[in-house]
């Protein structure tokens, strides 16, 4: 189920137009490929794609959002792509 | 009942971890930093400096000269943070815009949240202040410290970020302001395995919990405010640090409905400590009060003369709810009128205690003015015990979590949603009774809608028998 759930968060990363995202729209679109997935269970599935490296958190210190590594963003705001 | 920690925790001792000797913690004397110049021109911050109150301006010049006067391998930022950060903020006050971009991906390994990135968009005007993230630490229950603890977490900061803080933010955490993006995993080790405490919650995280003093050093408190926070910052620790809610939410734990730490207006999930049985009263205490023997107000406001004490004037005469009387010379109340405004037990705490069925009163949804307008937390549950392991809490929690994940929109606070969908809809899906209490004028308000089955009997409505006697 685990590595269902984290292939489906990738799919739903590598095609979204986006390159940050809000965990609610991540997890409405995993819920849709994997019938059934609850919220804490995707949750705990994209902590560990950021433990992984894979995913990365992008945060305003207001509100939080997920993106792939490398695709978008750096650590210095001014080097990314937007 | 005497406080256990979770486990062990550290002794952190400064003599043997700190960085700084005497000498270089007061390494300039009063009269090098009178004649003291930064590098920039600040003359409208200098203007801030003036007037009896303390000033940030002055703190931050004395910090640029004790950095400008240690020694290289004293530091592992740049020494001039402290005058970049107040030419920048000059600059901007002269500008009327800020110059300050935040947010980004900068973070300790596996926590989404404690961490806010600051950078400077005048980074070849001010480079020190280029990368100046800011990282939030967890304060203790009621922010209460020991001195080895405050000044080793100073000698951290002064060593590997700006040696700036801000004690405390809104939220409760201790701040501390400006440091590289390298120094942090250092940092972050510092603080959890050596100092033992942890960084705290930011972005669309359970933020830092925060506590009034409570039963540790308040006669009033009804719940222990520091045992809840203790656990539900414990308990919730995922929640804190791995971001998955819509924004931010916040509890605060007030331990009477005096509210010391304002969570009725400051927190997504506001906990005051209340009672469900009578005000406990001390006739011949109150009698004290009458005669002039014991001072009002516990003797606060007693710089002037105020006359004479009248319990009718100063108590009875201005309860909210006029449940209180003097009847054959003794003070009564009509308990069941009472809205726990605590002016009559504030005012004579010898004669008046709240009583001994203690809990808690939830209250949901109060905001600062971001996206919508500020808002007043909405009273959820009038009364339950508050008592370890506090299931019964959790279990609301939870319930209110679900929902708002669930049908919350990116960025909307849950008392936005609240607004948005009702309060009758929310309390249904918490499984709450309505009740009188939610709303302020329950006798005149029709804030319950009745449904069919919910009434003995039920009741048939044919519409269109309806619309021929009233059109639309």
């Amino acid at each position: 189920m685990m590595e269902e759930l984290k292939k489906a968060i990738l799919e739903f990363a590598e095609g979204s137009k986006k390159t940050k995202f809000y965990f609610k729209d991540m997890e409405k679109a995993v819920s849709e490929k994997v019938p059934g997935a609850k919220m804490r269970e995707v949750k705990k599935a994209a902590s560990e794609l950021v433990m992984e490296g894979v995913l990365i958190y992008f945060s305003t210190g207001s509100s939080t959002m997920y993106g792939l590594k490398g695709r978008g963003m750096t650590e210095d705001p001014t080097e990314g792509s937007e | 009942m005497a406080f256990e920690p979770k486990r062990p925790v550290n002794k952190i001792s400064y003599q043997e971890s700190r960085i700084y000797s005497d000498a270089e913690l007061k390494n300039y004397t009063e009269e090098e930093l009178k004649n003291f110049k930064i590098k920039h021109e600040i003359p409208m911050l200098e203007e801030l400096e003036k007037g009896p109150w303390p000033s940030f301006v002055a703190d931050a010049k004395r910090n640029a000269l004790r950095r400008k006067k240690l020694a290289d391998d004293k530091m592992l930022i740049d020494r001039e943070g402290s005058e970049d950060l107040l030419g920048v903020l000059e600059q901007s006050f002269v500008e009327g815009e800020t110059h300050w971009k935040h947010g980004g991906i900068v973070g300790v390994m596996g926590y989404g949240g404690g961490v806010i990135g600051r950078y400077s968009d005048l980074a070849e005007k001010y480079p020190s202040v280029a990368h100046f993230h800011t990282m939030r630490v967890n304060q203790p229950a009621s922010k209460f410290y020991d001195t080895d603890f405050l000044r080793t977490i100073c000698d951290l900061w002064e060593y590997r970020g700006s040696g700036l803080m801000n004690l405390h933010g809104s939220t409760g955490d201790l701040v501390l302001l400006g440091t590289t993006t390298e120094q942090l995993e250092p940092i972050f080790f510092d603080l959890t395995h050596v100092m033992d405490t942890d960084i705290g919650g930011s972005g669309s995280n359970l933020r830092t919990p925060s506590c009034c003093i409570g039963k540790a050093r308040c006669e009033f408190a009804c719940i222990d405010t520091q045992e809840l926070s203790y656990e539900l910052t414990n308990y919730y620790q995922d929640e804190l640090h791995r971001p998955a809610f819509p924004y931010k939410f916040k509890f605060k734990f007030d331990g009477c409905p005096n509210g010391c730490v304002a969570s009725i207006a400051r927190s997504d999930l506001s906990f005051i400590g209340t009672w469900r049985d009578d005000i406990r009263i001390d006739q011949e205490a109150v009698k004290g009060y009458i005669a002039g023997d014991i001072k009002p107000n516990a003797g606060a406001h007693g710089g002037k003369d105020w006359g004479k004490f009248d319990i009718q004037k100063e108590v009875i005469g201005l309860c909210p709810s006029n449940c209180m009387a003097m009847v054959d010379g003794k003070l009564t109340i009509n308990n069941a009128e009472c809205v726990r405004c605590m002016h009559c037990i504030n005012t004579m705490p010898r004669a008046l205690k709240p009583g001994t069925d203690t809990g808690v009163s939830l209250l949901c949804g109060a905001k600062a003015p971001i996206l919508d307008g500020a808002q007043m937390a909405t009273l959820l549950v009038p009364f339950m015990k508050a008592e370890a392991p506090y299931d019964n809490i959790k279990g609301v929690i939870e319930k209110i979590w679900e929902y708002w994940m669930d049908e919350g929109k990116n960025r909307e606070r849950v008392g936005e949603m609240i607004q948005r969908i009702g309060l009758p809809k929310f309390i249904e899906v918490l499984e709450l009774p309505p009740a009188p209490q939610m709303v302020k004028a329950p006798r005149s308000n029709p804030y319950i809608f009745w449904k069919e089955e919910d009434v003995a009997g039920g009741w048939k409505r044919d519409i269109n028998d309806y619309r021929t006697r009233h059109k639309r």
